[in-house]
């Protein structure tokens, strides 16, 4: 893939441009197809973002080391009223 | 009583008092002990000029008033505890010991404590560090960085038992379930509090993936919130990687920074809303463009089809190049086959005449050639009458057989299931069942292939 997808922010504007273009209808159809595989690659990415992230809570020592935080800070949802 | 007048220059008259003689220093250290015994510790009000921070860490500066002056040190085990700068013109009221400064024979006031007239301490450095971080253009809205739509990991700066770190995760939990966070664990108020926050912002700031940073800490006293309007956190805001989010105690306690912060969140709690765009909303809108995208392509490929269809349709285009293909290729096989024939025919004549014209030289004597000759030219012309009529006969047979192979279309016919009986070595269809008899074989062509049958019974 000769553009690499950087960050959340960036695919989803770039992915709203590619439908706006191509609901715009005025493309052949090998720009059509090209604009659409990269549509529904930066629609994976923006999706595994979004759905494979896990929840995790981690305390940054002053040596810069990284270790989970006690059960005490890692609040369910039940009690998550604020 | 008589006796000599007393000189001027003598020994000491017995009568005369006693001159006593001190030195400098002695007499100095007298001066400095009369004054700090009478004087000890005081308070004295006046307004700071000459103001000076030496590099050994002690402040030297002059109180005054309209009429008077007085010189003033603090040393720096004193000034660390300040939290305003001493700036000259600043009235203040100062606590200290007058004393002797014996090498310069001035008198002076050690001060232990400076605080500004009218207003508190706290007011005049939250004054001072504002004026000069806005002079540094440090408040600029243009310096304001919009937050990431989906930060991938969210620093957080503030003290591991506070209530705003509880805030923050309980929030974070119910809007963004998948949240990553990178706590960095600091003293929120105290001493070494600034430092500390500083020293977090910096190294949240550094960390890969952390895309967003909030700073903060609950509710409290100005006393409390004081490190957040101390410089170094102000200034590692200002020079973070990444936005931060200022998000300390109340939304009435406005703090240094706050103004420095890319944003400024009245609370934790509301931080933690700003810091993430809700999970479900993005999902949705991810889910949506994909949608939309897909419909393009169906669109797409639809009208494609559509117009193919239609050209496919025109009565001119249907069916047209088979029909070439098979008309040519039939015309070219039948001139073909008349050359060869044509050619061939020639050639067994030409033979003919010769062996002809052979037999006539050697039986020839002379008074025959005469008749001969015209036996040869009788024969001469017929032979080319045979030869023109049988090409009459053969382009009469091509033009018949194209004729009727347009008429015949064999493959639209074949298509239609009709079939095409042949007899066995394929010269002749059969039209008539007389043409065979049975056990005779016949050849068919169907659509698709051949076959080869044998006629078992004849109606």
């Amino acid at each position: 893939m000769e553009n690499h997808i950087t960050d959340f922010e960036s695919a989803i504007a770039e992915l709203e441009t590619i439908v706006k273009t191509l609901e715009a209808g005025d493309l052949s159809l090998e720009q059509s197809l090209q604009l659409f595989e990269r549509g529904v690659q930066l629609s994976r990415f923006c999706h595994t973002r979004l759905e494979d992230a896990e929840r995790r809570i981690e305390i940054l020592s002053q040596s810069g080391e990284r270790t989970p935080a006690p059960e005490t800070l890692t609040p369910s949802l039940e009690d998550g009223e604020v | 009583m008589s006796g000599p007048p007393s000189l001027p220059f003598g020994a000491p008259a017995g009568r005369a008092p006693t001159r006593e003689v001190v030195t400098v220093s002695e007499l100095t250290n007298r001066i400095r002990g009369v004054l700090e015994s009478t004087q000890g510790e005081v308070w004295v009000e006046g307004e700071i000029a000459n103001s000076r921070l030496w590099k050994t860490g002690h402040l030297y500066f002059t109180l005054r008033d309209e009429h008077a002056q007085l010189r003033a040190v603090m040393f720096r085990s004193a000034v660390r505890y300040l939290r305003f700068t001493p700036e000259d013109g600043l009235r203040v009221v100062a606590r200290g010991r007058v004393t002797v400064y014996e090498r310069k024979g001035e008198y002076q006031i050690v001060c232990e404590q400076l605080q500004p007239q009218g207003v508190g301490a706290l007011q005049v450095a939250f004054d001072q560090l504002k004026r000069t971080l806005e002079a540094d253009g440090l408040f600029e809205a243009s310096r304001k960085r919009p937050l990431p739509l989906l930060p991938r990991q969210i620093g957080v700066v503030t003290s591991l038992n506070g209530a705003a770190l509880q805030d923050i995760l309980k929030v974070l939990a119910r809007r963004h379930p998948t949240a990553h966070v990178v706590i960095c664990p600091v003293r929120v108020q105290g001493e070494g509090a600034a430092g500390q926050i500083a020293r977090g912002i910096d190294q949240l700031s550094g960390q890969d993936g952390v895309d967003v940073i909030i700073v903060g800490r609950g509710g409290g006293s100005l006393d409390d919130l004081w490190a957040f309007n101390e410089e170094p956190v102000a200034r590692a805001i200002a020079t973070a990687a990444v936005p931060v989010i200022s998000a300390v105690g109340h939304e009435i306690d406005m703090t240094i920074s706050d103004m420095v912060a890319d944003i400024r969140a009245a609370t934790p709690s509301a931080a933690a809303e700003i810091v993430v765009t809700g999970r479900d909303d993005l999902l949705g809108r991810v889910a949506q463009l994909g949608d939309r995208l897909r419909a393009t392509l169906r669109d797409a490929i639809r009208r494609l089809f559509t117009r193919v269809l239609e050209l496919d349709r025109r009565p001119g285009l249907a069916g047209w190049p088979a029909r070439l293909a098979i008309r040519g290729r039939h015309a070219a096989e039948l001139t073909h086959a008349l050359t060869r024939t044509a050619r061939s025919t020639l050639t067994t004549r030409e033979r003919r005449l010769r062996a002809a014209q052979l037999t006539l030289k050697a039986r020839e004597p002379g008074r025959r050639l005469e008749a001969s000759r015209t036996r040869l030219v009788v024969a001469g012309e017929r032979l080319g009458a045979t030869i023109v009529h049988r090409r009459q006969r053969l382009e009469g047979r091509l033009g018949d057989l194209t004729g009727r192979l347009e008429a015949l279309s064999p493959l639209g016919v074949l298509a239609r299931g009709y079939a095409v009986c042949w007899n066995a070595d394929r010269t002749a269809i059969v039209r008539n069942a007389s043409a065979v008899s049975v056990g005779d074989d016949v050849a068919i062509t169907l659509r698709q292939g051949q076959l080869t049958c044998t006629v078992t019974s004849k109606d």
